[in-house]
C-alpha cells in the first residue's frame, strides 16, 4: 500500500447551520479501491460526500487530495484535481438532453471523453437526445456516472447509486463500479444497503451520527452479519438480504 | 384604415421588442441568482449617455453603438463583482435594495453630468425619414430598431443554445451546485450572465435615447413595462418575455389609437387579467431555457 494515500480525512467536522453533522471523521481511500461508507439515514454519507467535494467547507480537519489539503476549496476546483460526483437522486439537468448532460461536464483533453464514455455505456449513445429528466431510473444512474467520469476523475464519490433502481439494473450499475475500478478510478460508495456494497468494497467505514464508528476490511464486516446489525442499529434479521 | 394602423402596429413592435429585450435581461439575471435588478434601467441610461458622448466627440452612430454597449457591460461587471456578488447568498431582498439604491446614485449622477432635462441625441441623417413599403409610410429608424432588436434576440439564442457558455449557463440555472461539483466555476457563470444581462439593457437603451429622448429617467421609464413583461410572460421563461413584450407594445400602441386615455392603464389591466387566468404567466411553467 503507498504511504499516502489518494484520499485522506483527517478530524474532520462539518456542521449544517447549528447541527452538528460530522464529528472528527477520519478516513482514507487508496488509489484502485472501492471503499464503501455505511450507516442509518442520517449518519452523515451524503454529508461527508458534499464536504470532500467542497460544497460544504468543514469547520475543522483536513482533506488531502494525493497529500494536497483541499479543505475549505471551492467544489469546482476540486472537481478539476480529479474528484468526480455521483450525487444522491443523481441531479439530472433534466431540461437539458443526456448528451447535453456529458457536454457541460467534459475536459476536453482527459482520459474520458464523451465518444469513450458512450463505448463504455453505448445506450447512452441512444438516448443522447432525450430530456435527461425523461430517462429511467438506471438510465439516469449510468448517466450520472457517464456525466462525472467525463471529468477524467481518479476518484469517484457515488451517493446511493441502487436507490430506487430494480434488482437487474442494479447489479448492473455494481458491476459497471467494479469495471471502473479495474480500470483504475477509486471510489468511495455511500451505500444504505450495506450487503450489496460490501459485496465490491475492499474496506468499509460505518458511520452513526457522524463519527465512524467502524473501520475495517470490507470482508470481515460482510461475514459478521451481526456486527453490521449493531453499528447500523438494526437487528441482524432485519437487514436487507441481498 | 390600414395607412393609420400599420404605423401603430409597427409602433407596438418597436416598444415590445424594447420591453423583450429589457425583461430577458431582468429574467437572466433573475433566473440564475436571485437579483431583482432595479439597477437595469441605469443600465441602459448610462449606455445612453456614453454613446451620447462619444457622438458629441465625433464618433459615428454605431461606432457610439459598439463603443458604449461595450463601455457598460464592463460598469455591470465591476457593479456585480463589486456589489452584487457579495449578496448572492442572502435572500433577494438584499440585492433588491442594493440594486434600488445604485439606480437613485445613477440617476443623480446623470443628472450632476448631464443635466435634468434631455440632451440633444441625434440618430444619423440616413436612418431619419420615413421609408415606403407599397403604399404605407414607416420611419426609417423604427425599422432598423425592429431589424437591430431581432438580430439581438437571435443572437442571444445562438449563444445560449450553440455554446459551451451557453449550455453551462443553462444547466447553472437549474442546479448550480451540481455545475460547480462537475468543475464549472459557477462565480465566472454568474458574471458572464450578468454582463449578457447588462449588453441586452445597453443595446436597448442606446436605441432607446434616439427614439424617446436621453433623459436621466429615460431607462427606469422602461423598467416598469419591462418588469411587466416579465410577470406577463411568465418568470423565467426566454418565449414569454418576447411574447409578452410584444403583447405589452402592440396593446398599448393600439389603445393610444383608438382610446388614448386609456394607454397608460391598458398594461396594468393586460397584467391583470393574464394573472388571474393564469397566475404563472404565459409561459410561466417553462424553465427560461427549457
Amino acid at each position: 500500500m503507498p504511504d499516502e494515500p489518494l484520499l485522506r480525512l483527517d478530524g474532520v467536522d462539518a456542521f449544517y447551520g447549528k447541527s452538528h453533522a460530522l464529528r472528527g471523521v477520519s478516513l482514507e481511500v487508496h488509489a484502485g479501491e472501492i471503499v464503501a461508507l455505511l450507516g442509518l439515514n442520517g449518519a452523515g454519507k451524503t454529508t461527508t460526500l458534499r464536504t470532500i467535494m467542497g460544497l460544504l467547507p468543514p469547520r475543522a480537519g483536513t482533506i488531502r487530495l494525493r497529500g494536497r489539503r483541499i479543505d475549505g476549496m471551492p467544489a469546482h476546483r476540486v472537481a478539476r484535481l480529479g474528484v468526480g460526483y455521483v450525487p444522491e437522486g443523481r441531479r439530472m439537468f433534466a431540461n437539458l438532453t443526456a448528451g447535453e448532460n456529458l457536454e457541460l461536464a467534459e475536459r476536453p483533453g482527459g482520459e474520458w471523453s464523451i465518444q469513450r464514455v458512450f463505448e463504455r455505456f453505448p445506450k447512452l449513445r441512444e438516448l443522447r437526445g432525450r430530456k435527461a429528466g425523461k430517462l429511467s431510473g438506471g438510465e439516469q444512474e449510468m448517466l450520472a456516472i457517464g456525466r462525472a467520469l467525463v471529468g477524467s476523475p481518479a476518484l469517484l464519490l457515488i451517493d446511493e447509486p441502487s436507490q430506487g433502481l430494480g434488482p437487474i439494473i442494479v447489479t448492473d450499475v455494481y458491476r459497471t463500479l467494479a469495471e471502473l475500478r479495474a480500470g483504475g478510478v477509486a471510489i468511495l460508495l455511500v451505500e444504505q444497503n450495506a450487503l450489496l456494497a460490501l459485496r465490491v468494497a475492499e474496506r468499509a467505514y460505518v458511520l452513526d451520527d457522524g463519527r465512524v464508528v467502524y473501520a475495517g476490511a470490507g470482508a470481515d464486516l460482510a461475514r459478521d452479519r451481526a456486527r453490521i446489525g449493531t453499528l447500523m442499529g438494526l437487528p441482524s434479521d432485519e437487514l436487507p438480504v441481498s | 384604415m390600414i395607412e393609420r394602423l400599420a404605423p401603430e402596429v409597427v409602433n407596438g413592435i418597436v416598444l415590445g421588442s424594447f420591453y423583450a429585450i429589457v425583461a430577458i435581461g431582468l429574467s437572466l439575471i433573475m433566473n440564475l441568482t436571485g437579483t431583482i435588478n432595479l439597477a437595469h434601467g441605469s443600465f441602459m441610461t448610462l449606455a445612453g449617455y456614453l454613446a451620447f458622448a462619444i457622438m458629441s466627440r465625433g464618433g459615428s452612430f454605431w461606432v457610439a453603438l459598439g463603443g458604449a454597449a461595450l463601455l457598460t457591460m464592463v460598469v455591470g461587471v465591476a457593479v456585480e463583482r463589486l456589489f452584487i456578488a457579495r449578496l448572492y447568498k442572502r435572500i433577494p431582498l438584499y440585492s433588491l435594495l442594493l440594486t434600488f439604491g445604485l439606480s437613485l446614485i445613477a440617476e443623480e449622477s446623470f443628472r450632476l453630468i448631464w443635466g435634468p432635462s434631455s440632451v440633444p441625441f441625434a440618430v444619423p441623417t440616413n436612418l431619419q425619414g420615413s421609408t415606403a413599403l407599397g403604399n404605407i409610410v414607416l420611419p426609417t429608424y423604427r425599422l432598423v430598431i425592429m431589424g437591430a432588436l431581432v438580430i439581438v434576440i437571435t443572437a442571444l439564442l445562438l449563444f445560449l443554445y450553440r455554446t459551451r457558455l451557453g449550455l453551462r449557463l443553462r444547466g447553472a440555472v437549474q442546479d448550480p451546485d451540481m455545475m460547480a461539483a462537475l468543475g464549472t466555476n459557477t462565480r465566472v457563470l454568474y458574471t458572464v450572465n450578468f454582463a449578457v444581462g447588462v449588453l441586452l439593457a445597453a443595446i436597448a437603451g442606446i436605441f432607446a435615447a434616439g427614439l424617446l429622448g436621453l433623459q436621466p429617467t429615460m431607462g427606469n421609464s422602461l423598467l416598469m413595462p419591462a418588469f411587466i413583461t416579465v410577470v406577463i410572460g411568465g418568470m423565467g421563461s426566454l418565449i414569454g418575455s418576447i411574447v409578452g413584450g410584444l403583447l405589452i407594445g402592440l396593446t398599448v400602441s393600439i389603445t393610444t389609437l383608438y382610446l388614448p386615455a386609456a394607454s397608460e392603464i391598458v398594461m396594468y389591466v393586460l397584467m391583470a387579467v393574464v394573472l388571474l387566468v393564469r397566475p404563472r404567466g404565459l409561459f410561466g411553467e417553462a424553465g427560461i431555457f427549457g
